[in-house]
């Protein structure tokens, strides 16, 4: 997807702190939380940027 | 693993999940109880404030989870002017601050005493479905992948929940919807232990700030934030952290632990069941829309949900139909309330700071007997009688 842009998800722990706000309100259902993973779904994120603002730490980045 | 059958398959044992699974057993039910998490109630994800008055309704003995109780809550305008509500009045965050964690094993261990199975570290991971209908779901327990077959499935999973989604039914929430919130559990604070306080306005856009004491010095400091108005990332914790720096008592205390997470402050959803399949608590998206607590409402519905969804596997019937008796009967019991607590939270994050400091200090000025909206419109008219207007629509 060479014109989209890219979507980081720090999910080291540096900065995520697992609270699943993101993956509640991201509206294509393309995130997902399991214990201390968290992932997302590359090829169904619309990069809306919704879960961004969603992140009470500021742990994603789009840009 | 080899496949399994059960009358009813619950995901999620929250307090929806726990109180649900409870009563479907009462009712005579076979029940499974499934939870992802190592751990029941942990981490905790809560500022652990909860009104009292429902434990009785859904069977719940006040235990060791509670920390304390106390006398009321503290609204503090922006210019901190106090107002201060008695604990019947407060809503249903603010009665006793408890123990979340230790409050969630408890519903979990009652439901176990009626018979439920639980099983932890065992994550749901689509639903079974023939026809269009639920028939329960694809599990994953310990690594290992199986099916459990159900003609009653009820999506418990909180407010990430993915069952209600997977099952069709809208859940979707818009960012006008939902609170972004972080909290510390601050040691070394000046909390006051007869109060639940929350601070409204600007330090917490379309939010509010609380402090719920846990004992002497001890307090959960959190914040919520409405995403629509967030204006860069990690504005909870921008907004937080700067009102604690604003705040002495607090800004010499010392953080040891930090939980954050999503709440619904939706209006109520349309349907909040299908074929084969009920939604219950913050998966339902039943939190209060004004207070934000969710505790409460999750049980209450969940002893609803519970009972129907024994009802329906007595009758052989578990459709969209017979479950209109869990949907009529969360709604007649939640709907009304839960609806104007959203047309309430709508109009209170429209006030400005500086209606809210005149509102705010006119009830502080008159000792309210009893909290009514006519006593509360005429201690602000006979003050400012210019911001009644605005009030008014507000009321
Ligand atoms: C920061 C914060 C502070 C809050 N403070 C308060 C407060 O002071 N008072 C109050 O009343 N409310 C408060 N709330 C709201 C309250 O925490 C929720 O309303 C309440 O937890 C809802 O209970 P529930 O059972 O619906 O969901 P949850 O308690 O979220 O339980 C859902 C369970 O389902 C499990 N699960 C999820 N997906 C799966 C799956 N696929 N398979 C198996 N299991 C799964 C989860 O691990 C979890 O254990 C707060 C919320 C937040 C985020
Ligand atoms: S950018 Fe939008 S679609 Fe992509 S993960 Fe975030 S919320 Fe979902
Ligand atoms: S909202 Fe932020 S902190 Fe919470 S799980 Fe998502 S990325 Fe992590």
């Amino acid at each position: 997807m060479p014109n989209k842009k890219s979507l980081h998800i720090e999910s080291s722990g540096q900065l995520c702190i697992y609270c699943g706000a993101c993956v509640g309100i991201c509206p294509l259902n393309c995130i997902y939380l399991d214990e201390t993973r968290i992932t997302f779904d590359e090829k169904v994120c619309t990069r809306c940027e919704v879960c961004v603002k969603a992140c009470p730490v500021g742990a994603i980045e789009i840009g | 693993m080899q496949d399994r059958k059960t009358d009813v398959l619950v995901i999620g044992a929250g307090p929806a999940g726990s109180m649900t699974a409870k009563w479907a057993a009462k009712g005579g039910a076979d029940v499974l109880l499934i939870e992802k998490r190592q751990e029941i109630g942990s981490p905790v994800r809560c500022g652990e404030g909860m009104s009292k008055d429902w434990l009785p309704e859904v069977g719940i003995t006040p235990g060791r989870w509670i920390n304390l109780e106390v006398e009321g809550a503290r609204i503090f305008s922006p210019s901190e002017k106090v107002f201060e509500i008695n604990e019947k009045h407060a809503g249903n965050e603010v009665g006793y601050v408890v123990e979340r964690d230790g409050f969630d094993k408890q519903l979990a261990i009652d439901a176990a005493n009626e018979g439920v199975e639980v099983k932890l570290k065992c994550a749901a991971l689509g639903l079974l479905k023939d026809h269009g209908r639920v028939v329960g779901a694809k599990v994953k327990e310990f690594g290992e992948t199986y099916e459990v077959h159900a003609p009653v499935t009820v999506g418990a999973d909180g407010f990430e929940s993915q069952v209600g989604r997977w099952a069709g039914i809208p859940t979707n929430i818009a960012m006008r919807d939902m609170d972004t919130c972080l909290q510390y559990r601050m040691a070394n604070v000046d909390c006051d232990v007869r109060y639940c306080d929350f601070y409204l306005g600007k330090v917490a856009p379309g939010g509010y700030v609380w402090v719920f004491p846990k004992a002497e010095g001890l307090a959960n400091v959190g914040i919520g934030v409405q995403v629509s108005q967030v204006k860069s990332p990690a504005d909870a914790r921008t907004h937080l952290d700067r009102w604690i720096d604003h705040h002495p008592g607090y800004a010499k205390g010392k953080k040891i632990d930090m939980v954050g997470g999503g709440v619904s402050i939706s209006p109520p959803l349309k349907q909040t069941v299908a074929d084969g399949i009920l939604l219950v608590g913050d998966a339902a998206r039943m939190i209060d829309p004004l207070t934000g607590g969710g505790i409460a409402n999750g049980c209450i519905a969940g002893k609803i949900c519970g009972q129907v969804a024994a009802e329906a596997v007595q009758a052989g019937d578990p459709s969209k139909e017979f479950f209109q008796k869990y949907e009529k009967g969360w709604r007649a019991r939640l709907e009304e309330k839960l609806y104007r607590n959203w047309l309430a939270k709508e109009k209170l994050v429209s006030l400005s700071d500086e209606t809210f400091d005149k509102v705010i200090d006119a009830l502080a000025g008159v000792q309210l007997q009893k909290l009514s909206v006519h006593n509360i419109l005429k201690a602000v008219r006979d003050k400012y009688p210019e911001v009644t207007k605005e009030f008014e629509a507000f009321l």
